[in-house]
């Protein structure tokens, strides 16, 4: 017995050993040599571990990020309670994460084996924060549920997302790639979908975005740490002269945090430290991912021969290259503009965490462009930035405010907005 | 010989041609390293070949630093255009060294 304990300790519930030893394991039924076993297991351990770090440096800004811009609209009320934040929950719930990240592909594995919906969802960075913040509404609604309640929870609710979500999309991907040889396994799915049903009432299709000539140069903005910095450094800018210009004590007090530094300069260089932060956590995500997936590939092509894979995003992009750029164009305005309705009405600050936006937006445009030409797109992208502003202010406000707002806030994204109050309902009821 | 999967990100697309590339190289026979990597990291990463997107492939030309053979892949689960891609870029780098 405990021998038990010791193992729900130590493996189970320290999620980096248990990561390892899941990730070991793949990499020996993919029977690889044992350098690549021994290496594959440790980078995926660090980049367990890195995330940590990243997520750390993001809050460093968001911490200042917020009251910058709440001084700016003038508000008084607290953002955010006391909440365990990402370091500590990862701590005591990231091994049920991760069994529950391996058990739910599982499940999809096997719900693709034996129904009619054939899809094997691959993209493992998404199935990571999916499970994350899922965990965390899970329990902010239920408290304190024991590791194997939240595993099964947690394998259940994960296989049958992964498993119909690609099966919903599929129709449009079949109009957009021409074949039915792929599927989209992403979090975007709710706002391209919303895309293209909107593209197909008030788009025209015959007005196809491929038609257009968009200005050459604007490529950088695929590049993620640029556009992240380019937008937040622009947000944190406006707000730091703004706060500049304003007496009030609160101005004053949040000057004074800059110390000798001039605060405009300092604001700046908190937008470089978010798209640094970022950057750290998919530099880890990508360590420990880049083993799992290949181990998952694998396995799923034995079992389930002739399945569709269900990918990234960016799979739909160069189908409509303009499209992509027209629907994150939409979501960039509709973000400005939420920005400032949701802080003036409801008095929360949201964050335009740009790696979001342009996913989901891009992806949104080519859905809303496949029903509906430009206008479709730009509605795509428009919904996009709607879904997620309201969705990050539902999710960090009610959803999961005592366990992870810290990281709904730029790791949350349309269908966990969508499916969050679903989940916190589940979980109410059965815990 | 390292070759380098890209994409915007760095985490799902890039990854995916990975496993595909690392596959075709097998069926061909060619040892060589492959990883996935954004496109900001792959522009001053060392690499003998990388594969990516046209889109990706033309803002990393136009930054001039990058040392490495560029090929493009459209569709980054097409086997044969893979293939296709990996033997001529590996054509391509046997004739520069010889």
């Amino acid at each position: 017995m405990e021998f038990v304990q010791w193992l729900a300790n130590n493996v189970f519930g320290t999620p980096a050993i248990l990561l390892g030893l899941i990730v070991c394991l793949g990499l020996l039924i993919q029977r690889k040599e044992a350098n690549q076993v021994v290496a594959g297991t440790f980078k995926a351990v660090i980049g367990f571990l890195i995330i940590g770090a990243g997520a750390d440096v993001i809050v460093g800004s968001l911490n200042v990020f917020q009251p910058m811009w709440k001084e700016v609209f003038n508000l008084k009320e607290e953002a955010l309670g006391s909440f365990t934040g990402f370091d500590a929950f990862n701590g005591e719930y990231g091994g049920a994460v991760t069994l529950a990240l391996t058990l739910g592909f599982v499940l999809n594995v096997l719900l693709a084996r034996f129904t009619r919906l054939k899809y094997i969802y691959l993209t493992g960075h998404m199935m990571f924060w999916t499970t994350m913040i899922f965990a965390g509404i899970i329990i902010d609604a239920a408290g304190d549920v024991s590791y194997w309640q939240l595993v099964l929870f947690l394998t259940v609710v994960m296989g049958i997302y992964w498993t119909v979500q690609p099966a919903l999309t599929q129709p449009f991907m079949r109009k957009i790639t021409g074949g039915d040889q792929i599927a989209l396994g992403h979090t975007a799915a709710s706002s391209a979908l919303v895309g293209a049903l909107l593209g197909k009432w008030l788009g025209n299709r015959n007005n196809d975005s491929e038609k257009l000539k968009l200005p050459k140069g604007l490529e950088f903005l695929r590049d993620s740490n640029v556009i992240t910095a380019l937008t937040m450094g622009l947000l944190f800018l406006i707000g730091a002269i703004v706060i500049v210009l304003k007496n009030t004590p609160g101005a004053e007090a949040l000057v004074a945090q800059a110390g000798d530094q001039n605060f405009i300069v300092y604001s700046i260089i908190q937008s470089f430290k978010f798209a640094g932060g970022i950057a750290i956590v998919l530099f880890g995500v990508r360590l420990f991912i880049g083993e799992i997936v290949p181990a998952f590939h694998g396995i799923a092509t034995k079992i389930v021969p002739g399945a569709r894979p269900a990918l990234d995003c960016p799979v739909v992009f160069p189908y409509a290259p303009n499209a992509v750029i027209l629907g994150f164009l939409g979501a960039f305005v509709g973000a400005l503009i939420w920005l400032v309705v949701i802080g003036n009405t409801v008095a929360y600050i949201f964050v335009p965490t740009m790696i979001v936006l342009f996913f989901h937006a891009a992806t949104a445009g080519v859905f809303g462009n496949a029903t509906g030409g430009v206008r479709g797109a730009l509605l795509g992208g428009f919904m996009t930035s709607t879904i997620v502003a309201w969705g990050q202010f539902v999710m960090v406000k009610y959803l999961l405010p005592s366990t992870i707002p810290d990281t709904a806030m730029w790791a949350a994204d349309s269908d966990m907005f969508v499916l969050g109050p679903v989940i916190r309902l589940l979980a109410s009821i059965f815990y | 010989m390292n070759i380098l999967c890209v994409c915007g990100l760095g985490q799902g697309t890039s990854l995916i041609l990975r496993i595909h590339v690392e596959a075709v190289l097998k069926e061909m026979g060619v040892k060589a390293e492959v990883d996935h990597m954004d496109v900001s990291s792959a522009g001053g990463a060392a690499a003998d070949l990388i594969l990516t997107s046209r889109e990706l492939a033309d803002s990393l030309r136009a930054d001039g630093k990058v040392k490495a053979n560029i090929a493009v892949v459209n569709n980054y689960f097409d086997r044969q255009e893979i293939r296709a891609a990996l033997e001529s870029a590996l054509k391509r780098s046997t004739a520069e060294e010889g």
